[in-house]
Formats: structure tokens, sequence, C-alpha cells
């Protein structure tokens, strides 16, 4: 059925050089042995272990050996993956492998005693377990079964992964005893990249600005031309405030002195934090709750008063407390909850007759809808009302680092390529002190868990839905990067705000005797280098086919009408399309005119309609919807229950019964992969015949293609891959939903219990 | 090559304006803002607003179609349910009522055929006090109303009621369908589409195990079978009769398909007529053995009967029931628990209700679910499901039947055909099934449709034909690729399903349609479509040979059809065309363009360089390979 031979796994592609180990030279590897990274070692294993791959049958199962590091739980097995594969491969995971901070719960069942336990840390086990499931938090379930492995063995594995997988400090984390090596020993590198760094953002070889130095900032008050602001650096050393940027954007009125005056009264010390500015001048601004009562008042005007003088209207400052209109961190956690449950635990047939509703009921989708909605009001007042937006939040560290991105996806098209879409994720969540380590619960203790990062996404997914022609990656990137939040290596996730990087990983440091030098803390593995996980072939899976770059020549070409696009997005604004959208650079000629001329000239034009008819937010989206869209201005959300969607591939890659075989969008999507690459192909051709170029920079041409599909010849007409589903790349083999233990239904444990699957929720245990 | 496709534009869409007022698909009145459109928009995004049926062309003459002759005329102000009453013109002729705004910019324009309509009301009186409140009020049988408010003065609106009622409901005024005075011409003739004996040659039909009886040549075995049926070879035309006699309106088991390699068939049927006694008839049962022994099976011949078991065991009250295991120790018979036509009829009811003219908003998701529309889809594309695996997998033959054998079975026989033979999925495959299943074997689409009949409320009507074509949306969904037809396609057969342009659906059975001369005095609906395919050609269509098609019949995949049933909201219509599809169209031009320039360039370079080496992708290569694709 699944037809497509892949070439079996060679673990050499992810073994890693080591000088003093000879036989990784050797042609023959040694089987069943473990991958490790730099730092990486084996707690635990057992033999003869059984994973099991289908529900009703134990026919495709796979035998192996269970291994327990500090990073991972590996199965390793010379069968080979039966029925379907994934058809992407991590490099730092084998194809059965789990992350440690990707499990969630450890459930061990004796059959034969009638026992199961849920596993925590440093917990005993009073009998031997005859079976291990491993609850993921990306939706997965993996289940092995121990009937022919040495019992004390197989207990001592699940005590060790119970033990690893729920650290009791963040030092704990493997990343740290990785960077710790590579430290040590400079020479270990994984895939012979440098593991600090800013690393490659995409194919093209642009960095990713991580917003950890001035000159970033400084470089996004020039693209967005900002020219009212400034990169302040009061919080240098994080003298100010520890869960603040060193770096960050004020109004050019605002003077160190003030600002470090006013930061006592905010929470955290988090002063006003400027993210991004409308080419009409309107800024967006997010900022904390005024703890200080007396002040409140003074403070809050003097601040606006500063955003105000900012504006080149001085137009007024519109607030939004987030607080008031959105859900909550407990409320969205509490619909995650109940969307795994209803997209991994509860029986499929049983869900069915009620799936709509069931759906409702989690609020996840209303949730997604609610943060759209109020994103695109503030979408509107900083486009048509030409106000600055200022995003309040109690902490700011929350909701606003949603809002705030979401309302710069819609507005500005560079957020909607990868790089821009990833120094987004830097600028709005990283530097801006979203609790990575808290929010996505690595250490496990907390009961600040909400998953926030993935509701974002989801938001984003909903628009990518919605414009798929927006936007640079595809919906494999997205739920690769969501994926990638639950790998303890990379320090953009690790954390709950720069300094505590530099905090622990300086006291890291000291501990194990490395040394700094100048640097502020150890350099944690970038995600953007995605070269750590990903081949470069792999990566072109990120790569959305519809995408119509900006700088694509396909587009420019004068001879076709179908892409000329309106340009009227920005018409309202004061300037035009902003040159920085080309690159995402601006170049100091491109700016314009000084604003104050130019508002004299264009101020009249520009209320006119505002008087002229009331400008009403309805009215605005309708007028907006009524339009053409153009891809390279603003998006706007349809937000009709009828046009907000469950994202399929993130939540049901892992269900069985929910995957379309041989079809799904991605059929679609590789025809038009196969297209694109074809008239890539050509183009290609067409310079050479031009630039009567030899034939050979042909071929290393020909390798750039962006597309993971490529035309077999040209007009490749040629059906679609047996392999692709809807689960693409994905493979819901071999993850699967236990329907019951000991002939309980598992919604029967899991009902009801606030956790996933909280200890409680499993009181029969030994 | 591209450059004059570019130029050509402007007159593909002029074409596409005549082809729109030829072609009237019932539109929905909106003020679509084409002032916005920058003048290179203009042309894309006008055409596919006039798909809608929506026009703004200042100076047009009233559209009519040849045969075509205007009745009356009237000023009114439509009650448009998304931007307020507009003032304005409605033409009525003997095809379709048409208005046109006088005040709007840009123009409102409405154009429904008349065969939409399925009742019209009065609304308010002569005394009626308020603004608006003295009209009419139309509905409509594609999911929308139509309200006109008319000056109260002289009873301004009984003629315009009396002309409405004749010609919308010619059924009920002894008057033609328009169909018969249709003087369209077309470059294709869709009567040719569908020969009963080269479908059946198609299949490898007759062999040494099925034979072609022409038994029913005059109607006389079965009045709502085709004249052309195909039977086991070791059953002869006496053993027909017997059979049909034990057969609810005599509609006797008859091949639908067979499976070139297994030889596994489908047959259709209607109810046993068992009866509460609990009668037997040995050539039925005997009939149904052959049948299994037909394609040399061993096992049982399977036998699913659409309805819920409970409606199998209530329908021997009225004589009919389903094959007993004592009687047929042979098969095996399941139930696939799908409710009858009024059932149907009262979820579609609900649906519109929560879609029209407002969506249901607060709780979108529970107010679709308490329709069961849905649901009621994954009952039959299940159904069709498991035939399709009990033939293909299976290897074994299976008998379908409902009650009297034409709504449901032909539901479930024509999807599981579509999943199993991908010929069927070619756009004159899919009018081969359309033509064979449903009208040939007498899907009831008078009665379903109501053509021309002004008894709305008659309890035969349902939306069996729409739901069947939901279902084949609902995998086109899921195989984007596999179909060479678009959703334009589907939805312009299911617009002609009512607007009675064409004699394709129109009465009951093929019996009636020769004796009303169909063929000889009206236009087939495939004339029109297959003389435009391009338009309704999917683009990411590509051709598979024999690779059976299962959608997963799961709540999780399955949605509501928002660009049929939601198309008159404007806030809700999704955006046209579907941005993959543009994007794809573009690349399409684009590539073109590439080929030809290089087409060019290797002209002149052939006149300097003689024999250049010939690598894989030489344009000349490049450019035949794409001639033969066109």
């Amino acid at each position: 059925m699944f037809s497509l031979k892949q070439p079996k796994p060679t673990f050499k592609s992810y073994l890693l050089p080591q000088a003093d180990d000879n036989t990784v030279s050797e042609p023959r590897i040694k089987k069943l042995e473990p991958v490790l990274l730099p730092g990486e070692i084996v707690v635990n294993e057992v033999n003869f272990v059984r994973k099991c791959i289908a529900t009703d049958t134990s026919q495709y199962d796979l035998w192996g050996k269970l291994v327990c590091t500090n990073f991972k739980i590996s199965f390793i097995t010379d069968d080979p993956m039966p029925l379907q594969k994934f058809h992407y491969k991590n490099l730092l995971l084998g194809e059965h492998d789990v992350p440690l901070t990707c499990i969630e719960q450890i459930v061990t069942v004796n059959d034969t005693k009638r026992k199961q336990k849920v596993l925590g840390p440093n917990q005993k086990l009073k009998f031997n377990p005859t079976e291990l499931i491993i609850y993921c938090k990306d939706f997965r379930i993996v289940r092995f079964r121990f009937d022919e492995a040495g019992p004390e063995s197989a207990k001592k594995v699940c005590l060790a992964i119970a033990h690893y997988s729920q650290p009791t400090d963040l030092q704990l984390l493997f990343a740290f005893e990785y960077v710790g090596e590579i430290y040590h020993n400079p020479a270990k590198k994984v895939n012979g990249i440098d593991p600090g760094g800013g690393g490659i953002g995409n194919a093209s070889g642009q960095q990713t600005p991580l917003f950890e130095t001035y000159s970033d900032w400084d470089r996004e008050i020039k693209r967005t031309g900002a020219s009212e602001w400034r990169v302040c650096s009061v919080n240098e050393g994080y003298m100010i405030s520890t869960c603040l940027p060193e770096y960050f954007v004020v109004p050019s009125s605002l003077a160190d002195q003030d600002l470090k005056l006013y930061s006592y009264s905010f929470i955290g010390r988090r002063m006003p934090l400027w993210s991004w500015n409308h080419p009409n001048g309107s800024a967006l601004v997010r900022m904390a709750n005024i703890k200080d009562v007396l002040q409140q008042r003074r403070i809050d005007q003097r601040i606006c008063n500063a955003i105000t003088r900012s504006h080149p209207l001085r137009s007024d400052v519109y607030k939004s407390d987030l607080d008031k209109c959105l859900p909550n961190i407990q409320e969205i956690q509490a619909a995650h909850i109940k969307l795994k449950q209803l997209c991994v635990n509860e029986p499929f047939d049983e869900t069915e007759e009620k799936w709509l509703s069931s759906l409702e009921n989690t609020r996840w989708l209303e949730y997604v809808r609610a943060f759209l909605k109020h994103s695109a009001e503030l979408v509107y007042m900083m486009e048509c009302k030409h106000v600055s937006v200022v995003l309040q939040e109690e902490e700011g560290r929350d909701l606003s680092c949603l809002a705030a991105s979401l309302i710069q996806v819609m507005l500005d098209p560079y957020f909607r390529t990868i790089v821009g879409f990833q120094s987004l994720i830097q600028k709005e969540w990283v530097m801006a002190g979203y609790q990575f380590l808290d929010r996505c619960n690595h250490l496990k203790r907390s009961d600040k868990e909400s998953p926030l990062f993935l509701m974002f996404l989801d938001c984003v997914w909903q628009l990518l839905e919605q414009y798929p022609a927006a936007f640079e990656f595809s919906e494999v990137y997205l739920t690769i990067l969501y994926d990638s939040a639950r790998i303890s290596l990379f320090g953009t996730f690790l954390f709950n705000c720069p300094h505590q990087r530099v905090k622990e990983s300086t006291e890291f440091a000291i501990s194990k005797n490395i040394q700094l030098g100048d640097e502020k803390g150890l350099r944690f593995p970038c995600v953007w280098d995605w070269s750590l996980q990903f081949s470069s072939r792999d990566r072109l899976l990120f790569h959305n086919p519809l995408y119509i770059g900006k700088s694509a020549p396909s587009v420019h070409n004068g001879a076709l009408w179908t892409f000329k696009r309106s340009k009227k997005n920005y018409s309202s604004t004061l300037r035009g399309v902003p040159p920085a959208l080309k690159n995402g650079i601006i170049s100091e000629q491109e700016f314009l005119p000084r604003r104050n001329s130019l508002i004299l000239k264009l101020k009249p034009d520009f209320f006119q309609p505002a008087e002229g008819q009331s400008h009403s937010m309805e009215q605005y989206f309708r007028d907006w919807f009524a339009k053409p869209v153009d891809l390279h201005g603003i998006i706007l959300p349809h937000l009709s229950g009828t046009q907000i969607k469950l994202w399929k591939l993130c939540y049901f890659r892992w269900v069985p019964e929910a995957q379309i075989n041989h079809g799904g969008s991605i059929t679609a999507f590789h025809r038009v992969s196969l297209l694109a690459d074809e008239v890539d192909m050509l183009n290609r051709s067409l310079r050479q015949y031009k630039s009567n170029s030899s034939l050979q920079g042909h071929c290393s041409e020909l390798d750039q293609s962006r597309m993971y599909f490529r035309a077999n010849g040209l007009n490749d007409t040629s059906g679609a891959p047996d392999f692709l589903s809807s689960s693409f790349p994905f493979s819901p083999v071999g993850n699967l939903c236990r329907r019951s233990i000991l002939g309980t239904p598992l919604s029967k444990f899991l009902s009801g219990a606030k956790i996933w699957l909280s200890t409680e929720t499993l009181a029969n245990e030994d | 090559m591209i450059r004059k496709l570019a130029e050509n534009t402007p007159k593909t869409w002029a074409c596409s304006i005549i082809e729109a007022d030829q072609a009237p698909i019932p539109g929905m009145a909106s003020s679509s803002t084409p002032k916005y459109n920058s003048n290179s928009l203009e042309s894309s995004s006008s055409k596919w607003t006039l798909k809608d049926g929506t026009n703004w062309e200042q100076n047009e003459e009233i559209p009519r179609l040849p045969g075509e002759t205007r009745v009356t005329d009237k000023d009114v102000i439509y009650m448009c349910p998304f931007n307020g009453p507009v003032k304005g013109r409605v033409y009525i002729t003997n095809y379709r009522l048409y208005l046109r705004s006088v005040e709007n910019d840009p123009v409102v324009i409405l154009n429904v055929p008349l065969g939409v309509i399925s009742r019209i009301e009065k609304m308010g009186g002569a005394s009626s006090r308020g603004e608006n409140s003295y009209g009419l009020d139309i509905t409509c049988k594609d999911m929308r109303n139509l309200r006109f408010a008319l000056k109260q003065e002289g009873h301004s609106r009984r003629d315009i009621f009396e002309v409405l009622t004749k010609y919308a409901f010619p059924q009920s005024h002894n008057s033609l369908f328009f169909a018969f005075v249709n003087e369209e011409k077309f470059s294709e003739n869709g009567w040719m589409v569908y020969n009963p004996m080269s479908e059946y040659r198609r299949q490898g039909l007759p062999n040494e195990r099925w034979r072609v009886t022409f038994i029913n040549e005059h109607y006389g075995l079965c009045d709502t079978y085709p004249s052309l049926l195909v039977v086991p070879y070791n059953a002869t035309d006496d053993d027909l009769k017997k059979v049909a006699a034990f057969r609810s309106r005599n509609r006797i088991p008859v091949l639908s398909w067979i499976h070139p390699e297994t030889q596994a068939v489908i047959m259709r049927c209607s109810q046993p007529l068992v009866g509460m006694s609990g009668k037997r008839n040995k050539d039925d049962e005997r009939y149904l053995d052959i049948i299994r022994e037909a394609n040399g099976q061993i096992s049982k011949l399977t036998i699913y009967d659409a309805r819920p078991n409970v409606n199998a065991v209530a329908n021997k009250a009225t004589g009919g029931g389903y094959e007993g295991e004592d009687a047929y120790p042979n098969a095996e018979l399941f139930f696939l628990d799908i409710h009858n036509i009024h059932v149907m009829r009262e979820s579609l009811k609900k649906l519109k209700d929560i879609v029209y003219p407002n969506v249901e908003e607060s709780h979108w998701l529970s107010s679709l679910e308490s329709t069961h529309w849905l649901e009621h889809i994954k009952l039959v594309l299940t159904g069709a499901i498991q035939v399709a695996d009990k033939v293909s997998s299976g290897r074994s033959s299976v008998l379908v039947h409902c009650s009297d054998g034409w709504d449901r079975t032909a539901q479930l026989t024509s999807l599981a055909m579509l999943m199993l033979d991908s010929y069927y999925r070619t756009i004159e495959g899919f009018e081969v099934l359309v033509q064979k299943e449903w009208i040939s074997f007498g899907h009831k689409f008078a009665s379903r449709i109501g053509h021309g009949d002004k008894n709305h409320a008659d309890a035969d009507r349902s939306p069996i034909f729409l739901q069947f074509i939901d279902c084949v949306w609902q995998m086109s969904k899921q195989f984007p690729t596999a179909f060479e037809f678009n959703e334009q396609f589907l939805i312009t057969i299911l617009d002609h399903l009512y607007s009675c342009r064409f004699g394709t659906f129109l009465y009951n059975s093929e019996f009636l349609r020769e004796k009303e001369k169909v063929t000889e005095k009206t236009l087939s609906l495939w004339s029109l479509i297959n003389s435009e395919k391009s338009k309704y050609t999917n683009p990411f269509y590509s051709k598979e040979v024999n690779r059976a098609l299962y959608p997963v019949a799961s709540m999780r995949h399955l949605e509501l059809w928002v660009n049929y049933y939601i198309r008159w909201n404007p806030r809700i219509r999704q955006q046209q065309p579907n941005p993959v599809e543009q994007r794809y169209m573009e690349l399409l031009a684009l590539r073109d363009d590439y080929i030809r320039r290089l087409e060019e360039l290797q002209i002149t370079n052939n006149s300097k360089i003689s024999n250049s080496s010939a690598s894989s992708t030489s344009p000349s290569q490049m450019v035949s390979q794409v001639q033969t694709h066109f």
C-alpha cells in the first residue's frame, strides 16, 4: 500500500564524528546502538522490547531495544518501519525517538496483575510493567510491550524515563549538558554546524535578526520608518528589569532618566515596549500595568503623551486592555486540554456523532477567532484611525505576544516571509519575555502551562489557510516549528526571558568550569538553525509553492496581467507601500521625505473620507473584503464560523482513522509544486540562453530549486506519489490511541481530569 | 503566446458576459464593488462575479435566450436581505425573472430562472401600513428567498403575481416547460453523451456471464427502468418476469457496474414484496443465487439495504420488506441506516434556517450539527464506501436496494461507482454516471424537484440528488486532483436541476421522457457544459486509471459546502476564484510565456549554432511535450 521505498535510515547521518572513535569510519555500523549527541548519555536500556504499531493487531509490531538517555527515549530496531513512513527526517531524532521534553505522561501497566500507574519523578514501582505508554505533548501516544524483556530492566527503564523527563531544575535540561560539552570540545559540532549563534534562517542564507543587539532594533526602526523612536540601552546588563531585553525601543521624547524613574511603577519594571510602526506613523506598543496606584495616572499620561509625540499626526493613543477582552491563559489551557481529549483520547467512532458540538465545546476555535478578531480591530485602528495602539496587559508578556505578532502578520508582509516570521517570534516572544519555560512546562511541575504559542501558530495557520499565496512558509513549517518547541536543545524556547538564559547558563558555566570570556552566558543552539534538524532537501518542505514573493522575477514580468496587483492597501497611508517591504531592510535613500512636510500636503485628502461618511469599523471591513486582496499589503481574517477551521494537519496527523490516503490538500500542493518547479526551470534556461552562459552553472542552479516536489522533466503530468496523505509528511503509523487500559476505556480514565492525565485519575496504582 | 493571451483577456471577459447571459446561473443581487478594482484586476474579478449572475454593465440589454420572450415588467423594490431595499425594475420572461436596480451604483442585478421558484406568496394587503409592506415573497429551491415590495395603489401586484405563477408553474397551467421552446444552439450535442450500449461495452459487457436484454424495450416489464438492461446470462427473460412480480414496482435486480478484475458486480433493485406474512418467491431466490454464481463466487452474496433496520421492517406493513435469512441462505444482509426522503427534506430545511439570510454565528458548529445534514452525508458516503470496498477488496458481488430503488439506491450505486471507476471522475464520465444511474433508472426528478409544479408542500419533494452532488463535492475536497471537473461544474448541474432550461432532468422516467420526445424537443444540459469544458475543468486533475478512491467519511473531514449553500451571502462567500487554483493558473500562463520565449530564442540561436548539444531540457523538446498536452 505504501510502496515508497526509502533508503533504510542510516544512523551515520546523525552520528557524530568522534575523533577518538574509529568505528565510525567502518562501513558496517554496529546495530542497535543509540545515536548520541554531544553530552548525551545512556541512562538505562532494555532489550527485546516490542513497539506497538497498530491498534487492532500485533502483526506490524517492531522488536528492538528501548533506551533512555538524558535527551530522549530511543527505540532502536532492525525492523523496517511497516506501512507508511515519515517523509522527513529529524537529524536529532530517530524515527522512533521522543525527546524527553515532549513527554506529557508516563503510564506503566501490568496486565496480569491488572495494575497501572502514572509515573512521576522519584517514584517507586511495585510491579514489573508489561507495558509502557508514553503520552506526548504533540498528541502522540507511543506504546511499548515488555513481554519478552527482562522484567527488572524494563522496570528500571520506565523509572529512568520518569525521572529524566521530569527534571527538578532548569539546568538539568539536556541543552545545558549539550552546550557544556560543546564548549569543552568545540570540535563536536552537530552536522558540522556551529551550534551557537543566530544560524541560517533559510535556504537563501538570510540571517534571522534575533533582536539581542542594539543594531537589530535599530534596523527594525529604520525598516518601518519609525523615525520618532529610538533604541534604549538602559537595561544593558539587565540593570533595570530582568524580564525585559537588554535593548528595546521607546519614544524619542522619553529620556533614559525618565524611563528609569517610571520603571519602578510597572509590574516587573516592564516599561512600554515598541513593537512596530505602521507606514502612516502609528505605532504598536505593548505595556505592562502600572502597579503604583498613586502614580498611575501621571505616568500613564506621560507615556501616552510621549507616544503621541512620536506620531506624525500627533494622534491619540488607543489603549486595548487585553486582559479584559481576550481569553486568559487558564482558559486557553483548558480549551487545549479539551481539544487534546477530543482529537486523540476519545474513541474515534464515539465522538463522531457529536463531533461538531464537542469541538465547539472545547472553545478552542472560539478563542482562535477571538484573537484574530481583536487583532483585526486593532489593525483597523492603526490603518484607518491612524492612531497608535497600546496593548495593555498585566505583565505584558502573554496575550500581548500573541496580539502584537498577529497584528504585524496582518499588516506587514515582511512577517509573512520565513525570515520575517522568525524575527517576529524573536522580537515579540523570545525577547519580550514570553515564558516559554513555564508555558511549555518543560519542567513538568508548573501550573503555569498554557499553549499560547500554539494558539498563535494556529491563528497564523488560519490566515495561511485563507490567503495561501501570502505566506512564504507552509503549514508543515508551522507544525514543525511547534514541534521544535518540544526539543530541549534550542535556547529559543527554553527560557522565561533572555536574562534567565544569561543567569542560569553563567551559573552552569561556573559549575562546569567553562570560561565564558566576555560572552553573556552560554550560547545555545538556535531553532532557526534549521540545518541542525533537517537536511536542505527536507527544509524545502517549509516552502509554500503558492507564495508570490515580491522579489520573484516571475511577479515582475510585465507581460503578465495576472500579476499586476493593486496597491490599494497602503493607499490611505501617508507614504504608499513602504519601500521596506522589498527585502525587509530600507536603504536610506528610499526614505520618503520627512513626515511633517508630507502631512501638510496630504492631510485634507486624508481626512475627507473620514468626515464624509461614518467610517465605522464594520464598513471598513466590508469594503476591505469587497476589494481584491493585495497579498503584499494587509490581510484580514474572515471570521465567520464557517471560515475558522480546525488545523487538521497539526491535530489529526497521528490519528490513523482521520488520515485520507492518497488525498488531502497536499495532492493539489504537489501539483502546484511541480508546476512552480517547472516554471523555475524554464526561467533559468531562459536566463541562461540570454546570458549565453555555458551549461556549467546550470546544474548547480537546478539544485537550488525551491520546491520539495520537483518536476520530472517538463510538463510532468504523472500522478501524485502514493505516499501522499492528509498527514504528509507525518505518519500516524506507530502512534496509536490505546482504546482501553485493562478493559476500561481510556476516556473513562481521562474524562474530568483537570490535567490531561493526572496522577489522581489513575488511582488504582500498586 | 502569452502576449496573445493577455490581449485576449478582455475578449474572454466579453465572452463570459455573453455566456452569463446565455447561462443565467441564478444570481444574487449584491452591490459588489467594481469601483474598487484597479483596471488590471477588473477583468478577472468581474469575470468571477458574473458567475454569480451579478452584473453591472450599465447599458446592457435584458439578457434573452433564443426562444425567450418578454412577458411583463414593473417597478418594484427588491428587499435585499444583505444590502437593504433596492429600487429597480423587474422584467419577467417565459424563462426568467430579471431585476435591474435604477439608482444603485453599481447596478444591482437579479437573474433568476423561473424554474427555481418553489412558491410565490403575497405579503401584506392593500391596506397594510408601513414602508414596503405590500408585495411578493418568493421561495426558491436554491436556498434563498426573494422579496419584492410594490406600490399599493391599483392592485399593482396582481398581474405580476399571475404572470409569475403562470410561467413558474407550467405543469399546473397545462403549458410547456421553457426547455421545449428554448432555441439555443450549442457546438456539442449532450444527448449523444450517454449511450447505454457503449457504456456497457466500456465495462466489457455483455460477456459469457452477463447478457443485455431488450425485455423492457417498450417498458412492459418495468415502466421506471430503462429499456436496456444487463442481467445474468443464466437468467431467461421468463425468469425476469417472474422476479419482477416479487419486486416493488417490478424493479428487478439488474447490473449497474462490473469490476474489471474481480468480475464482482454492483446490482440494483427495489425491495422484495415480502409483506407481513413473510412471502417467499422461489424465482427471486434462485435469481439472486444466479447473480452470486455469475462471478464464480463461493461466498455469500452481499445485500445492502440502504434503510435503517426499523424502516425496512415497517415496510412489511405495506407489502415490502427485505430478504430474510431463511429464504436467502446464500445472502448476507446489511442495513445502511440512511433515512428516507422526508427526513432529508426536513434536514435541508433546517440547514436553510441557519444559513439564510444570516449565518447563525453564535453557535455555528452545534447549530450545524443540529441540522444533521452532514450526518446524513456521512451515512450515504459510509454506505457507498462499504459497497465499493465489498466489490473491490471483498471481491464479492453486491445487491443494493432501499424501498423503491430510485433514491438511496441511486446514491449508493453511483457513489460506489465513482469511487471504483476513474472514468466516472471525468467530465463526460460523470455525465454518463448521472445519465445512467439517476436519469435512466428512474430517479423521480419531476417529483423530487417539483418541476413547474405549484404544489410546494408536496411530500414527494426531497433533495436526494443535491445530497448526492454534495457527497461528490466532499470527495473532490478530499481528493483535489482526482476529478476532472471543478466545483463550478457541480454548481452548474444543481442550478439547471431547477432551471427547466434543459430537458435533462425533466420527468420521472425514461418511459415518460420518450413519450414527451424530450431528446428531440429539448436540449441537454451536457450540450452547454461540453461546449465550454474548460470552464468546468479542474486544473489540478491528474488522470489516474483504476485507483479506488475511498474518502474518509468522518465528521472530522466533512464540511459544509459553503460555496453552494451560503453563496448568496456576500459576506460569507469564499474568495473566487479559489486562491490555490488562481495561483496555479497564473503559473500555467507563466510557463507558457517562458516556453514561447525560449522557443523564440531557440529559433534565433539555431540560425547561429547548428546542432547544439541536445540536453534533456532543450526547448524544442519542451515545446513538443507541451503541445501534446494541450
